[in-house]
């Protein structure tokens, strides 16, 4: 009898000390960065112009060519117009540093993908890769230098 | 409900529909209801401190052969620091053009520089707490205009052109609650803007095609309708509309080339070597004018504040404003458009000190300041008030100004030139009394009209 309820009482903890098996999710490992929401700061005339130089040029932005830059924008009132025209100037400049081609190894949202963090400092989401592609696909006069005109014009760009 | 009662409501309703007031866009119940005089103003600031003894009371000979009749010749001390500028381009001088108040008044406030141009471009005096750093705490007449004016016009047709930067971008809008940018001018600064530096960075943009350029708009409308911010709410300064700004980068890319050009630079015959600031000023205005006919366009010069340092140079850069001024009346007259149709109103922002200072030019005149009412040494000497004193001249159709008239006596002020602006383009009922300013009822400026 006694043997019984030993068996019984060691059966019983080997049962209650079993493993369970672990819950696996298939899903692959997120990054998390900001998203465009949370920019709330607008850059400073000094900020955007540093910054859209370093984005193209890799280098930083001259003594000089900073001070020119910021007696031009102060001289005149529609900072977007100004501002568009900084960047076309930017973009026209051989020394800037600006994809061949639209796509990486034949992969058009690699080049978005590196251009949101290139420019905006996040991964594009998953919609706007998927706009970006119809964008992209539908019209033939999309370049990476318009590309980047666009993104570099825009509102988030302006924010951080 | 009865028939009858029916008609009789109904009819009511029909009725009521019919005289209720409108609200329009601006806010207002009803269109304003003044008539305008003229569809342009140009408001010259002859500013830097001109003082009225070297102007219209011509102390040392008449230095504004272009706008003042009489006075002899320049005095022989100074001469040879005159140089040499073109005839006149008017067949008489502007004075008989209008109306001259030979002694109109910067009455209040500090006679500083920022001071004048906020007091003449808001209708209200400023006091030492005025902060330079940011846009006046008052509207400015670009505002009133672009509120106001009905129907609403556009950024194009209003422009503040400014001979230098420091505080002066400042003055196209003010922080005042229900103005501000959306009703600002287009401000620019040519000679900082057209200028090699200017050239470095700004003066030789990527150009696209159509096609590229509406790929490019189609991807930034995409992405800013991602974004929750609008940089266009105010920060990004006035906002003009997206064909707007493709005419103003075209106007941008014409000035540069213009530049680039000596006989544009020489339009008017006087010679690089003699053309200052000031007259580059209003050369650029001249473009915006021919290209935009603005219906409001407020330009300034200050290049007489040399005068601090060189008295002999104030005279001389008198002198050439002044030839500026008749050239920019010249191309108000040239321009289809604004010909007949265009009152230019002239005003220093404020005068200069009667006693001098310590500096003494070549020519050995001494410097002068303007430093009224902080004058250490005032005692009531109305002297000592002098940077107060200024004069204004009033041109325009002889249907609408008073021609050849001159007004001796102590008569209008610097805040009368704002309701002055707006009741010449119809809309000062509007904005009668608005914010403090002086009600066009109570300017002696009316005397300048017809």
């Amino acid at each position: 009898m006694k043997r019984a309820i030993l068996y019984v009482f060691v059966m019983s903890l080997l049962i209650s000390c079993s493993t369970k098996k672990e819950v696996e999710y298939e899903v692959d490992p997120v990054a998390v960065a900001a998203s465009g929401g949370d920019k709330n700061n607008q850059k400073s005339t000094t900020e955007f112009i540093s910054i859209a130089y370093a984005d193209l040029f890799n280098t930083e932005i001259s003594q000089t060519r900073l001070v020119n830059l910021s007696i031009a924008y102060s001289s005149f009132g529609d900072l977007r117009v100004i501002e568009d025209r900084i960047i076309r100037n930017f973009l026209n400049d051989t020394n800037a540093v600006i994809p061949a081609s639209i796509s990486v190894s034949g992969d058009t949202s690699v080049f978005i993908s590196n251009s949101y963090k290139k420019f905006f400092n996040r991964e594009a989401t998953a919609f706007e890769k998927y706009q970006w592609l119809q964008l992209i696909r539908s019209n033939p006069s999309t370049s990476p230098l318009t590309v980047y005109y666009s993104l570099m014009t825009s509102d988030e760009y302006r924010f951080y | 409900m009865k028939r009858r009662d029916f008609l009789k409501k109904s009819s009511i309703a029909t009725v009521g529909a019919f005289a209720a007031p409108y609200l329009l866009p601006s806010g207002r119940l009803f269109a304003a209801t003044g008539m305008r005089r003229v569809n342009h103003v140009v408001f010259c600031l002859y500013a830097g401190g001109v003082r009225n003894l070297e102007s219209v009371h011509m102390n040392d000979g008449n230095l504004m052969r272009n706008m003042f009749n009489g006075g002899g010749g320049i005095s022989a001390d100074i001469a040879g620091g005159m140089e040499s500028l073109p005839v006149s381009p008017l067949a008489m001088p502007l004075q008989n053009y209008g109306t001259l108040f030979k002694e109109f008044r910067y009455a209040s406030g500090p006679t500083g520089h920022y001071n004048g141009h906020t007091v003449a471009l808001t209708g209200n005096y400023v006091d030492v707490d005025l902060n330079i750093r940011e846009h006046p705490s008052k509207p400015t007449i670009f505002e009133y205009y672009r509120k106001h004016n009905s129907p609403q016009q556009s950024a194009m047709n209003s422009w503040w052109i400014a001979n230098t930067l420091g505080p002066y971008p400042a003055l196209n809008y003010s922080k005042a609650s229900g103005y501000g940018a959306a009703y600002g001018a287009n401000f620019i600064a040519p000679t900082s803007l057209i200028s090699p530096q200017g050239f470095d960075v700004l003066g030789n943009p990527r150009n696209f095609s159509s096609s590229e350029q509406a790929a490019a708009n189609n991807m930034r409308q995409f992405v800013n309708g991602m974004f929750n911010h609008s940089y266009a709410d105010g920060s990004a300064g006035v906002v003009n509309t997206e064909a707007d700004s493709v005419l103003l980068q075209q106007f941008i890319s014409t000035l540069y080339s213009n530049a680039q050009n000596s006989s544009w630079l020489n339009a008017w015959g006087a010679g690089l070597q003699v053309m200052n600031n000031d007259m580059y000023n209003i050369l650029f205005a001249e473009e915006v004018i021919r290209t935009f006919k603005p219906e409001l366009l407020v330009v300034n010069m200050q290049d007489v504040d040399v005068c601090h340092f060189n008295f002999t140079s104030y005279a001389n850069n008198l002198r050439k404003a002044d030839f500026a001024v008749a050239q920019l009346w010249k191309t108000i007259q040239s321009t289809p458009g604004m010909a007949n149709d265009t009152v230019l109103i002239i005003a220093p922002e404020h005068g200069r000190n009667f006693q001098s200072n310590t500096s003494i030019d070549a020519f050995g005149r001494s410097a002068l300041d303007h430093t009224a009412p902080n004058d250490p040494n005032f005692s009531g000497d109305p002297n000592l008030t002098m940077a107060r004193d200024i004069f204004c001249m009033v041109v325009g159709p002889p249907s609408v100004v008073r021609q050849g008239q001159v007004i001796n006596t102590v008569s209008g002020e610097s805040t009368e030139i704002v309701p002055a602006i707006a009741e010449l383009l119809g809309f000062e009922t509007a904005i009668s009394g608005r914010f403090g300013m002086k009600p066009w009822t109570s300017c002696d400026l009316q005397a300048a009209f017809v």
